[in-house]
């Protein structure tokens, strides 16, 4: 068994290299995500009824498929309608229409539950349009929804996994191609688990501290 | 896309339906064991059950997937792709459910504990007759909206070749040079089992209230 | 309702003439007139829901009037030249701009330290140039004794600390006008008194206010002018000397019974 780990070990370079395309993929998608996610949140709390329904039955039809699903649409579907994205693009493009649904959810949440006094002040201060809410709105949603944001993001580290099956090379990617040509798989996998429950301790630390910063700013 | 086709993507959706519920089976249960586990503060055993949890909570099904498959055999247990898969899928929400049913237990009144001890029942009668008829319910409402997170993770198991909604769907895909009209037959399936599952969860919280979702 | 037509007396900042407001089917607002002139305080006394904070939001717009017209400085709010055309959202800010708020519950941005809420506006609405802003938002924070709190957050100040800064926001922006609305009913009794002597200050160093307010002692020292509403009406309006001691229509005695007595 310390062999094996010996094998994963001299391999290292390899692991390091799928865990960087996870980070910048989890990073880059969680990113774009997050600022899509922002516009559909102001379509979800539009005073137009008929844009508040229809952004909302898309939103809540985007969380009923399953991330693999939708890779393979990416992947598999567009070239059929003219769009040839790498494997890698096509992964990081589900990535992020599959969370902009998620972020925006979030966001509504956080945003029907801040008080309105805030908003007021700024309107009878002359802030209006997009200065309203990169200034006065979406601080206040950021800050109070990091707990929500953090685990999204732990969701979005664990789904970079799937894209294995499009041959993505992340971290489950190359841990797997290290187990098939040594046949190591427990010290393989084990290694990727391990770098994966680190990850998502790095992200738990990061809201720690953004919550430490936000129980001040409430 | 041909009736044939179509049939198989059912089919995928049934064993898609039917390693879900092993996986369901497995893991609802087992979750019950750990957060009693985690509950009592068990000596040993409670501090175990939190670094698994936490683990599990981080680690992609895919990669567990991956990890039962190829490893349990090298310790000379024969393993299907099937076991492999509801093994996945039921350790991975085992986890999950841990969370749930353990903050049921916390949000039980030590009262009616104290009550139940005072008219001498044993913890296993006290656990049969109190605390579990109430816990079920309280807990409902999080354990559905956890399987249909689980349905939604378990194009996971793909990976070792179980052909599920998803594996059927690129199979198709791949004999008819089409891939297009499979998959949103396939995103249409999954609409469907999902939406099916989020009405369970709304009903079990009008019946039993939220309190289980909370966790 | 005929709309006045022609500029109003130079001295006059605020000017509203037969405001009308309903929400649904009740009349809040029923026909209300009312200036305030340069340097001046105006005091709006009122039971409630007279339509006071209605009337205030109306005048900045929060609320959007069904009848009548308000003038700013002789210029329009919330309707173009020519009372026709409404205002566009960006002419809107830039009026509401001009005139300052008060609110109840302060209202302070939680997300920004106490100096971040006084120059954000005035920054990023006025686009004033930064180091200007912050010099002068300093200056008030020291008119409000408030120096020693200007990186602190909004939620760890007392009530009268908040509505301090809430002056200071407001003045921050040089405003033509100061609306407050109920500056201490949010606040417990012994921290009234640190706000209204700040009002009192301003008003003495010839700001132009209009204040709606149960602080009598604040009215009756202070106001240029009081105004009584009532069911959506101006029942009286006067001199606060003539008003406190001799009030000339039957629902100001009831009212001052209540209010003042008590
Ligand atoms: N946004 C609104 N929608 C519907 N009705 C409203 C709205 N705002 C105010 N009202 C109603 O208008 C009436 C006057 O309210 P307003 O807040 O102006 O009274 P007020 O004089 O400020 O009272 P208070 O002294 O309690 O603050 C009340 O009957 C209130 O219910
Ligand atoms: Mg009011």
């Amino acid at each position: 068994m310390t062999r094996d780990f010996g094998v994963v070990w001299e391999h290292a370079d390899r692991l390091v290299e799928g865990l960087l395309n996870t980070i910048i993929l989890t990073l880059v998608g969680a990113s774009l995500a997050l600022l899509i996610g922002s516009l559909v949140a102001i379509l979800l709390m539009s005073s137009s009824r008929p844009v508040r329904l229809i952004s909302q039955g898309i939103v809540d039809l985007m969380r009923c498929i399953p991330f693999l699903m939708l890779a393979y649409l990416a992947y598999y579907g567009l070239p059929s309608l003219g769009l040839n994205l790498d494997n890698w693009t096509a992964g990081l493009f589900a990535i992020v229409v599959y969370n902009t649904a998620y972020m925006a959810e979030i966001m509504r949440s956080i945003w029907i539950g801040l008080g309105r006094e805030s908003i007021e002040a700024a309107t009878a201060f002359g802030f209006r349009g997009p200065r309203l809410y990169t200034r006065i709105i979406f601080p206040q949603i950021f800050l109070a929804a990091s707990p929500m944001i953090g685990n999204q993001l732990i969701q979005i580290i664990k789904d970079t996994a799937f894209l294995t099956i499009i041959a993505v090379p992340e971290l489950t990617h190359a841990a797997s191609s290290i187990q098939s040509q040594y046949f190591v798989p427990f010290a393989a996998f084990i290694a990727a688990v391990l770098i994966y429950w680190a990850l998502c301790m790095l992200v738990e630390a990061g809201v720690f501290v953004v919550e430490r910063l936000a129980e001040v700013r409430r | 896309m041909t009736t044939a086709a179509f049939l198989s993507l059912l089919q995928g959706a049934g064993v898609t339906l039917v390693l879900s519920g092993a996986g369901i089976a497995l893991g609802v249960p087992l979750g019950l064991l750990l957060g009693l586990i985690r509950w009592g503060r068990v000596p040993v055993l409670s501090p175990i059950v939190m670094v698994y949890v936490s683990l599990l909570r981080s680690t992609p099904a895919v990669t567990l997937c991956l990890l039962i498959f190829f490893a349990i055999p090298t310790m000379g247990i024969d393993i299907g792709p099937w076991t492999a898969s509801v093994l996945t899928l039921g350790l991975n929400t085992a986890a999950f459910n841990c969370e749930i049913w353990r903050s049921g237990l916390n949000n039980f009144s030590p009262d009616q504990l104290e009550a139940a001890r005072s008219f001498g029942m044993t913890p296993a009668l006290r656990f049969r007759r109190i605390i579990f008829p109430q816990l079920w319910r309280a807990c409902l409402p999080g354990l559905v909206n956890e399987m249909t997170l689980l349905i939604k993770s378990s194009p996971a198991i793909a990976v070792v070749g179980v052909v599920e909604i998803t594996r059927a769907a690129t199979r198709i895909g791949a004999q008819t040079y089409d891939p297009l009209p499979p998959m949103l037959v396939a995103t249409g399936i999954y609409i469907v089992l999902i939406v099916v599952f989020v009405g369970l969860q709304r009903l079990t919280e009008r019946l039993y209230g939220q309190a289980g979702a909370a966790a | 309702m005929v709309e006045h037509v022609g500029s109003t007396n130079p001295e006059c900042v605020l000017d509203i003439r037969g405001l009308t407001k309903s929400f649904g089917t009740n009349v809040v607002l029923d026909g209300v007139s009312l200036t305030v002139e340069r340097g001046k305080t105006v005091c709006l006394l009122g039971p409630s829901g007279s339509g006071k904070s209605t009337l205030l939001r109306c005048v900045n717009f929060l609320e959007k009037p069904d009848q009548g017209s308000i003038y700013l400085s002789g210029r329009r709010i919330g309707m173009r030249e020519g009372g026709v055309i409404p205002m566009s959202t960006s002419e809107l800010a830039q009026a509401r701009a001009r005139i300052g708020m008060v609110f109840q519950h302060f209202n302070l941005w939680p997300h920004l330290t106490v100096l971040q809420n006084l120059i954000e506006a005035p920054i990023h609405v006025q686009r004033r140039s930064r180091d200007e802003v912050v010099a002068e938002a300093e200056m008030l924070l020291e008119r409000v004794g408030l120096t020693d709190k200007k990186d602190v957050f909004p939620n760890r100040l007392s009530g009268g600390q908040k509505q301090r800064v809430g002056i200071a926001r407001a003045l921050a922006m040089k405003p033509e006008l100061l609306l407050f609305d109920e500056p201490t009913s949010a606040l417990d009794p012994e921290l009234v008194g640190e706000v209204v002597a700040v009002m009192k200050t301003l008003a003495e160093g010839g700001s132009t206010m209009l204040v709606v307010t149960h602080e009598m002692g604040f009215a009756r020292e202070t106001a240029n002018e009081v105004v009584l509403m009532d069911g959506g009406r101006v029942v009286e309006k006067g001199q606060p000397s003539e008003f406190f001691t001799n009030p000339k229509t039957d629902r100001a005695r009831q009212f001052l019974q209540r209010y003042v007595s008590a």
